[in-house]
């Protein structure tokens, strides 16, 4: 325990610059050292889980939404293959192959962000605009997909709402190298820049044993050294068919843990590849939505369906009493089990790593407080 | 709680400093280069990636979701029967309906029976989710092209049914009506009306499923099993 | 009294040319940056944007002036005009043109000819971080203060490298006014290379450019004012016209710093091979010499902004450490072989 009059308190957040959305975090500093830093939570808390609970499966959905907002794809579809899997049906071959397909482009998306903000927090605000005039060709997919850029209500309970558009591989052959472009400048620009090495490299790192310790999923523990991916290890929807590596770090910094994200655009790229290709294989009339009634009345039980978000297992545990509302809906944020372990990793560190850490972990201020 | 030690390992050009900046520079150049000769290009939307938004406007997908709209048929009647589906339906709570029979004289005016004497969408709890037109059994809702929903007061988001006709006919003239969603194929080709989705109404279902092809749908193993 | 006038005039003449430079740098740089990162910027007031600074300035004037109830209100004022003094002041040493024949009378293009300008400069250079800690103790905020003692530390440490990369340039031309400097870049180096400073003392250039940038508080040295970190550093709880002052301030510094870097390394306003007095006439001479210098200037007041926007930033461990560990050393190996060299030569 430390005695807290021997330190300054500096107040980082709810609004600051580095803050993404509204967190919160009170640090005692020792000059520039970080002696103690504990995260509080709870500034965009909206009482998501308890709205579940007075609204009906199909009402939910759009709710999920504004879970992570940089994802929102992923979101609905966890949502959704929760429900199916209470319901006990499964989404048509189609359906599934658009889920993945849309996944993926979202993955990539929240990647580029996290990558991009994580460049303005150390300073190099250039790669920022690269990415994100690509992230802003998928939203044009996903608005010609149904409407919406940003808070998708994809997908429903049962499938998908509507077919590709008609365009989407011209779009996608213009977006593979848009995508392939921004990554291959980002890297230039800041992977063996010495200033970024140094930033990153060591910083904030964590050890794979702690990592599982702490429950860290998805990016940040690939970061670490563990190779656990939910696509791979409990292959949900049709991951099992695609051919694609998972990327792991070594030490568990900052470094490691952009380039994990770097790499998995990437690999995002191949599965959306083959799963184009696949698509196109089927018919042109194959079902898109599974037979679920109009009503959604699932048997009482419990169900817990996690998938691989582009922050970590993104997991949806309901409850059923058999009503047409879920008796109970826990979600299971990545970025939750993520952030615990925040001021364990930046304990020692200098403040402008404080930044850089929480940047890296891509902390969302909409899924850790629901 | 040990954190692992990282050995550095520079490349000299890694080392230095300046190599890596200078290549990054080159970079930056490329694209300041390329930039000012497209700055130089006749107003407006110069840079490829900006729209200057007044007056140069980004082309929307035609099934975006803006403002509601409600709609009429080709003879100019109003297709909502005010049954109220999409007030139910409504996650945030924000459609109000109230219906009452065609009064006498006026059926020219109604395609049906019945019609919504209010119809109210507040604006300020709506969430775009386009799940209203969806389940609307008679095509009379339809999220339009419109995005530009600030006002000045709470009241103006208050949308009536004038609002959302005078919606309509704006889209109409500017010729960005687009034809309703197409329901999805649903597996099983028997499927009977009603037990579908609410995404197809009755009468489009019939034609949706005639053709449909039997495809093996294997069930996925899902993740946590 | 007729000199008088003519050096009254000089000051005014550098006074409003230099301001000009900084309220076109601000335009340079949101549009520079814009271009670089693929969006248009500033486009909007005047063609090509270019009356944005007065729309800044506009603004910057008829904003609320707000002074923090707890800030100590002497030195909250006295911050932004302790930081751009010394910014303007140093323009007086430098020769920022040859000569130029008005009416019968030689003019030097330069406000006062000090023999030890150098000094002089350096003097000036120190002061500057005056107005940053002065504003950040007494704005009151912990940001401010961590803004303010990042400044000190940093700006001292530069001071060094930056003092030593200068002793050497003293070294080569034995002198310490800068006109003399300047004049002694005429003609060429080894018989190929233009006579410039850049060439007799590559590693003091490089020594001396990064240290500029981190007088100069620029990125990747932006840690006083690091805004994902602290805000904005030293002027946090600052706004309206003192922001203004600050981020004015921020430019002249620029300006000097270029020209600094012109006149000691890049042959202040001579052009390479070519002797512009043998064939323009005094007056033309004196104007074209002027622009020449300028055009230099000009081109390092986009290599500032240039690499801001493509770079990240250090931290704060890594500038110190960089600044003693790397750049001390290498200005005091740079000064030995400076001086072996002219030993041995001469």
């Amino acid at each position: 325990m430390i005695n807290h009059d021997d330190y300054v308190k500096i107040n980082i957040g709810p609004s600051h610059p580095a803050m993404h959305g509204t967190l919160r975090v009170v640090a005692y500093t020792d000059g520039e050292t970080v002696v103690s830093a504990d995260p509080e939570i709870g500034y965009l808390h909206r009482g998501v889980e308890k709205l579940g609970e007075h609204l009906s499966y199909h009402q939910f959905i759009p709710i999920t939404d504004r879970l992570n907002y940089c994802s929102a794809i992923c979101n609905n579809v966890s949502y959704e293959m929760a429900v199916e899997k209470l319901l006990g049906v499964s989404a048509p071959e189609k359906a599934q192959l658009v889920r993945v397909i849309m996944m993926e482009l979202a993955r990539i998306a929240d990647h580029q962000v996290c990558v991009g903000i994580l460049g303005v927090d150390l300073g190099a605000f250039t790669p920022f605009f690269y990415l994100i005039i690509q992230r802003e060709e998928i939203y044009e997919i996903f608005e010609h997909y149904n409407g919406a850029r940003l808070t998708n209500t994809f997908g429903r309970i049962g499938g998908v709402e509507a077919d590709l558009p008609k365009d989407f591989e011209q779009r996608w052959k213009k977006l593979k190298e848009g995508i392939a472009r921004a990554n291959e400048e980002t890297d230039k620009l800041l992977t063996h820049n010495r200033i970024w090495m140094d930033r990153t490299i060591g910083v904030t790192t964590f050890s794979a044993e702690d990592a599982l310790a702490w429950g860290f999923t998805g990016p940040c523990l690939r970061a670490c050294g563990v190779k656990r991916d939910l696509r791979k290890d409990e292959p949900y929807s049709v991951y099992d068919r695609f051919d694609f590596e998972v990327p792991v770090g070594k030490y568990g910094d900052v470094f490691d843990r952009y380039m994990v994200r770097m790499r998995e655009m990437e690999e995002s790229v191949k599965i959306i590849d083959q799963a184009f290709k696949l698509y196109k294989d089927m018919p042109a009339d194959a079902p898109l939505m599974a037979k679920v009634p109009k009503t959604i009345k699932p048997p009482a039980g419990e169900v817990y369906s996690a998938i691989e978000s582009p922050n970590g297992e993104l997991g949806f545990f309901i409850k059923s009493d058999g009503s047409d509302k879920p008796y109970r809906i826990k979600i299971r944020p990545p970025c939750y089990m993520v952030y615990q372990a925040f001021p364990e990793m930046v304990k020692g560190e200098m403040i402008a790593d404080l930044i850089a850490c929480l940047s890296s972990l891509n902390v969302i201020a909409g899924e850790l407080d629901r | 709680m040990a954190k692992p030690v990282v050995e550095k390992r520079y490349k000299l050009s890694e080392q230095v400093y300046l190599w890596e900046l200078i290549k990054g520079m080159g970079l930056t150049w490329k694209h300041f280069i390329f930039n000012v000769k497209a700055s130089f290009r006749p107003e407006p939307h110069t840079i490829p990636t900006c729209w200057q938004y007044p007056e140069d406007r980004r082309p929307i997908a035609p099934n975006f979701r803006g403002a509601h709209m409600l709609m009429l048929d080709e003879e100019g009647r109003e297709k909502c029967v005010g049954c109220g589906m999409c007030a139910k339906i409504c996650p945030a709570n924000c459609i109000t309906v109230e219906n009452a029979k065609v009064p006498e004289g006026e059926e020219a005016k109604y395609a049906g029976k019945t019609y919504s004497k209010t119809f109210t969408i507040d604006w300020l709890r709506c969430i775009f989710c386009g799940f209203c037109e969806e389940v609307c059994p008679k095509g009379a809702m339809m999220l339009g092209p419109e995005y530009e929903l600030a006002r000045y007061t709470p009241e103006e988001c208050l949308a009536d049914k004038s609002m959302l006709l005078a919606n309509f006919h704006k889209a109409k003239q500017e010729g960005k009506l687009r034809p309703p969603r197409e329901p999805v194929p649903v597996v099983g080709a028997a499927a009977k009306p009603g037990e579908e989705k609410p995404a197809a109404s009755a009468d489009e279902k019939a034609v949706t499923s005639a053709a449909k092809p039997k495809v093996a749908v294997k069930a996925k193993p899902k993740a946590a099993e | 009294m007729n000199d008088l006038i003519i050096a009254l005039i000089k000051v005014v003449f550098i006074w409003v040319w230099v301001l000009l430079i900084a309220v076109v740098m601000t335009w340079v740089e949101r549009r520079g940056a814009a271009m670089i990162q693929d969006r248009p910027g500033p486009n909007r007031a005047g063609p090509f944007g270019l009356l944005q600074p007065l729309a800044d300035g506009i603004k910057l004037f008829t904003k609320e002036d707000i002074i923090p109830a707890k800030a100590k209100k002497l030195l909250f004022i006295l911050g932004p005009i302790l930081f751009s003094l010394p910014a303007f002041s140093a323009y007086a040493v430098v020769p920022f043109g040859d000569k130029i024949v008005l009416g019968g009378k030689e003019i030097i293009l330069q406000v006062a000819d000090v023999n030890i300008g150098f000094l002089y400069i350096v003097a000036l250079g120190s002061m500057a971080v005056y107005g940053i800690v002065v504003g950040g103790w007494a704005s009151n905020n912990k940001y401010s203060i961590l803004g303010g003692l990042r400044a000190t530390a940093q700006l001292i440490s530069y001071e060094v490298p930056w003092g030593l990369a200068l002793l050497a340039i003293v070294l080569v031309y034995g002198t310490f006014s800068l006109r003399e400097i300047a004049l002694a870049q005429q003609g060429t180096f080894l018989g190929i290379l233009p006579n410039w400073g850049v060439f007799k003392q590559p590693l003091g250039f490089i020594l001396f450019i990064v240290a500029a940038y981190a007088e100069a508080n620029r990125v990747p040295f932006d840690l006083p004012e690091a805004e994902s970190e602290i805000v904005s550093g030293y002027h946090t709880e600052y706004g309206s016209m003192r922001l203004g002052v600050y981020l004015f301030g921020e430019y002249v510094n620029l300006c000097t710093l270029s020209a600094l870097i012109v006149t000691f390394f890049f042959g202040a306003w001579h052009l390479p091979y070519i002797n512009m007095a043998s064939f323009l006439g005094p007056i033309s001479y004196g104007i074209a010499s002027f622009l020449v210098f300028f055009l230099k200037v000009s081109f390092f007041l986009w290599l500032f902004v240039w690499v801001r926007w493509t770079v990240p930033r250090f931290r704060y461990d890594q500038v110190m450490g960089l600044g003693w560990k790397a750049l001390i050393p290498l200005g005091l190996l740079n000064l030995f072989l400076t001086a072996l060299a002219i030993q041995l030569t001469a």
